[in-house]
């Protein structure tokens, strides 16, 4: 594959920008970290070895107790089970995440109750929530959601608001006044609003949700778009494509846009974060995802309920700053790197 | 002057003018010769004989009430109950012996057709604006909860389905005819008077006329001031003219209450440990445990109270639809049960502070069915139901048959309740039945129930005197939205039982039947009984001083200033507030008091496993 030499440039550039490229760097490694959380951070073992045989049980149907010849037969409980293994010293054992437990399970205490403080010992490394869920689990996988929603938002919001901005600026015209005013009157409905009474009377999923926030999402990117494009389609490489006869979606969409990647890429690493602190926010006040999905608006809450908690406030805020300062930083680096003062020289 | 008034029903209320004049017939009614005049003066008094007088309580209010108006819109707000203790009806209900006692009425006797009480007025009731009550205010209740200008109804309904009419005989005697006859009359014909004086004629223009306008009333308090948006000021009356009644004298006691408008949960508490406030309900469980580790509390400058009483307790648990193909087989509703981990909950979530239920209708006293215990969380039985029926467990752990998995959607409306679904969830996948939360709006998830399209709806019944099964079990409820019977529960032998309790007229028949009902109901395996709550727990400013029984066995709040039936029984000790504001301004720490007070626990609760804290 041919790469312009251009976008190599900015490639360069943008790896220059330390600050960027290191956040960058330990973004990617928090997606992927996340994708296998289930191999770090889950209740059922990596790996069993029972009798001879041996069990991988972190994917696929749940293992019964009876397996091991326990007395149930609901999925077995690894870590009580590696407990007994070592007791036993017989050959068999257990090898457990390094977080051993899931997001939804409830870690209660015979004498106490949660939210527990953060114990190396109890493997709960942030302490639990208030029903005794563990924060690592619930902050991993609350994490995974968050950004694929954002991602996936993202898609969404672009893909229509760049069609739709792009188009504006290319007809101009009646076309775009139409437009322009469909989306004064699309901006001013109170879009919170919408998601509050549409997640009372029925709960959104995962999809329904980035549906519903799509739906106004994609205004913001329009009127950049159609600038851009304004200016784009005057340019001499407009008139060439259409004086060979190439069609409009063609200039728009194999000429026009490519032109205009760099602002789309500018504003995407900022729309990201806000979907993330959209998400968040919603969870917050409870009409986002359906309780129990993991989520980080959820646990602000609760750590706004449960103060003296500090550690759910606490891990939930550092959390989401580190997440977000990546992210910005990120932004930021693609942003200097895609500056055209920096690499258009008239001479 | 002998006048009868009579008005006629027409059902639609679509109709316009129909009741807003009342055709005055002209005759002279006779007071039925035959009738027993009954009163109470023998029944215990509650209050305290060393109750003082005197003293400011401070409460707050979540919002300001939209309007002061007793009936129409926007009029069932929170401080609702503020007004509607403060009118009097013409009779009351002792909350310790549940025998009926004066309030208005000094006299009432039960008519022969079982559907007509008499009532024999205090002559010396008086409105807050001096003129005296009389028989006529009563029978203007009817003109005034019929008429359509108040745009009500619930009362309008209300008013014409179980209210005949009102018969004046004189200016003081007066009989109230039910629609038919009925059991527990009393509990249906008290009503209240309305004053004519004030309203006089209704016109199209009532909702808004009387929005801020404050009514006259009988009870021992008015409105004296407010500051709309702000706060509400009630001033007790001088002079009231029931103060030495036998069960209102050394009750309702403090000067002056004051309501602020705070509007978060969390900042009232600030408010309180201010002392900007004198009483807060710490029944939940973490206000109790672990707030109230709080200076004011440790220091001894407010005290706490725990409270057993014993009433009816709502129905709270867990509804299945009957109509949902998956809960048609009986042997799954009782798997559905058993693998409902509720002891669980209550130990691990809730502290070990609430209390198992029972059964849908418990505290109604002789009409309770007590030997009837919830079924418990047990994975063999689970397992011998669902393999009675066929069910495998699938390769998720999750009992299937024939394509269908055991998988039901539970829906509730209080954000609060997550916490301890979120355990039943994790425990019910033990027993191979897969919960799907589902929080909705409390107002959306009502509506859902009610047209019947959840598969099990989470949510709890308010509670009457008398347990209501008609509206909950009957099949002309089922199958219908809109109706209470969420749980679509039809059974043809259950139908016969609760039509037989409402014919009947026979308090020992009713009571047997009562018992019988209830056991069907449990039999029936429709609803899942999770919690009840059987007490209240208060902190409050060490001035503020309880009798030695503190509330009665219907209490629901010990710090209520108004309820003519369980209100007003504490009062401000001058020498004990100067000597707590001294004691904080010295630093100097007094004793923490918590008191746990058992008199009117329920009898069955004190063999279960439950420990009291330490004071």
């Amino acid at each position: 594959m041919k790469i312009n030499p251009l976008t190599i440039k900015k490639f360069r550039r943008f790896k220059s920008i330390k600050r960027g490229y290191y956040s960058f760097i330990i973004f990617l490694m928090m997606i992927l970290a996340s994708l296998f959380a289930e191999m770090l951070v889950n209740s059922r073992a990596l790996m069993v070895r029972y009798d001879g045989n041996y069990y991988f049980p972190t994917y696929g149907n749940i293992i019964p107790g009876t397996t091991f010849d326990l007395d149930y037969d609901y999925e077995t409980n690894y870590r009580q089970l590696a407990g007994e293994f070592e007791k036993e010293s017989s050959g068999n054992y257990v090898l457990m995440p390094p977080v051993p437990f899931n997001a939804y399970e409830n870690d209660l205490k015979d004498d106490q109750f949660p939210p527990f403080p953060p114990s190396i010992k109890e493997r709960h490394y942030l302490g639990t929530d208030a029903v005794g869920r563990d924060i690592v689990a619930r902050l991993v996988y609350g994490f995974r959601i968050a950004i694929f929603f954002s991602l996936a938002l993202l898609l969404a919001n672009y893909t229509i608001g760049v069609s739709i901005g792009s188009a504006m600026g290319y007809w101009g015209g009646r076309f775009d006044l139409f437009f322009q005013r469909i989306i004064e009157i699309w901006s001013n409905v109170p879009f919170l609003y919408v998601i509050i009474i549409i997640s009372s009377i029925m709960v959104p999923n995962f999809f329904m949700l980035i549906l519903i926030m799509a739906f106004f999402g994609w205004i913001g990117i329009t009127w950049t778009m159609r600038t851009v494009t304004y200016k784009e389609r005057e340019r001499e490489y407009v008139l060439a494509a259409k004086a060979l006869g190439a069609s409009n979606m063609r200039i728009i969409f194999k000429h026009i846009i490519p032109n205009t990647i760099a602002i789309i890429v500018t504003f995407a690493p900022f729309a990201v974060s806000g979907g993330v602190v959209a998400l968040t926010s919603l969870d917050y006040l409870g009409f986002g995802l359906p309780p129990p999905t993991p989520s980080w608006g959820e646990l602000l809450q609760q750590g706004w309920t449960h103060l003296d908690a500090w550690w759910i406030s606490g891990s939930v805020i550092a959390a989401m700053i580190i997440t977000l300062i990546t992210v910005t930083f990120i932004g930021e680096a693609v942003r200097e790197a895609f500056d055209p003062k920096k690499h258009t020289v008239y001479e | 002057m002998i006048k009868a008034y009579k008005f006629w029903l027409r059902g639609s209320l679509t109709m316009l003018l129909v009741f807003s004049v009342p055709v005055a017939a002209w005759a002279a009614p006779e007071l039925p010769a035959d009738i027993e005049w009954l009163t109470n003066d023998t029944d215990p008094v509650y209050a305290s004989p060393e109750a003082k007088k005197g003293g400011t309580f401070r409460d707050s209010l979540l919002s300001f009430p939209a309007t002061f108006r007793s009936v129409g819109p926007d009029s069932n707000n929170s401080f609702a109950r503020v007004m509607q203790s403060n009118q009097l009806g013409l009779i009351g209900i002792h909350p310790n012996t549940e025998n009926i006692i004066p309030e208005l009425a000094t006299h009432w006797a039960f008519g022969k057709d079982k559907k007509t009480m008499y009532f024999k007025l205090n002559e010396k009731a008086r409105w807050s604006d001096g003129k005296p009550v009389t028989a006529l205010d009563f029978a203007y209740t009817i003109e005034f909860m019929r008429s359509e200008f108040i745009v009500a109804p619930f009362y309008n309904d209300y008013y014409t389905r179980e209210i005949d009419r009102i018969i004046v005989y004189d200016d003081y005697t007066l009989a109230v005819v039910g629609t038919k006859a009925k059991p527990d009359l009393h509990l249906h014909l008290n009503i209240g008077p309305k004053p004519r004086h004030f309203f006089g004629k209704l016109d199209k223009g009532f909702v808004r006329k009387f929005n801020w306008k404050i009514e006259p009333n009988t009870g021992p308090y008015r409105i004296s001031d407010f500051k709309k948006g702000k706060s509400i000021k009630l001033e007790r009356k001088k002079d009231w003219w029931a103060k030495d009644l036998r069960y209102f004298k050394n009750r309702f006691n403090v000067d002056r209450v004051i309501f602020k408008v705070v509007r978060d949960f969390n900042l009232m508490w600030e408010h309180f440990k201010k002392a900007q406030q004198d009483v807060f309900r710490i029944t939940f469980p973490d206000y109790w445990h672990v707030k109230s580790k709080t200076a004011v509390i440790e220091n001894g400058y407010v005290h706490r109270i725990w409270f057993f009483n014993d009433t009816q307790q709502p129905a709270s648990g867990m509804w299945l639809n009957l109509d949902r193909e998956i809960f048609k087989d009986k042997n799954v509703r009782y798997a559905f049960a058993h693998a409902m981990n509720v002891q669980k909950v209550i130990e691990k979530v809730l502290r070990n502070d609430y209390f198992r239920l029972e059964q849908h209708y418990v505290g109604y006293g002789r009409y309770s069915n007590n030997s009837i215990k919830a079924r418990r969380f047990d994975l063999t039985k689970v397992d011998d139901y669902m393999k009675k029926s066929g069910w495998k467990r699938g390769s998720d752990g999750i009992w299937a048959k024939n394509g269908m998995r055991f998988s039901v959607e539970v829906t509730y409306g209080f954000e609060g309740h997550t916490p301890r679904l979120v355990v039943l969830k994790e425990e019910a996948k033990k027993a191979g039945i897969e919960l799907r939360l589902q929080k909705l709006d409390s107002a959306a998830s009502f509506k859902k129930f009610l047209e019947k399209k959840h598969d099990v709806a989470w949510m709890g019944w308010s509670t009457g005197m008398r347990p209501a099964f008609w509206q909950h079990y009957h099949s002309a409820n089922a199958h219908k939205p809109q109706t209470n019977n969420i749980s679509n529960t039809d059974d043809a032998e259950l139908d016969k039982m609760i039509d037989a309790f409402r014919n009947s007229l026979d308090e020992a028949e009713r009571i047997d039947l009562s018992l019988k009902i209830q056991a069907k109901i449990h039999e029936t395996g429709a609803f899942v009984p999770t919690f009840m709550v059987p007490y209240l727990r208060q902190a409050y400013w060490r001035w503020w001083r309880l009798p030695k029984i503190p509330g009665t066995k219907n209490s629901d709040d010990l710090f209520d200033p108004f309820d003519p039936s369980i209100g007003g029984m504490f009062w401000y000790d001058k020498n004990l507030h100067e000597e707590t504001l001294a004691a904080k301004k010295k630093k100097k720490k007094l004793p923490p008091v918590t008191i746990i007070e058992e008199t009117y626990k329920m009898k069955f609760l004190e063999n279960s496993k439950f420990s009291t804290v330490n004071s």
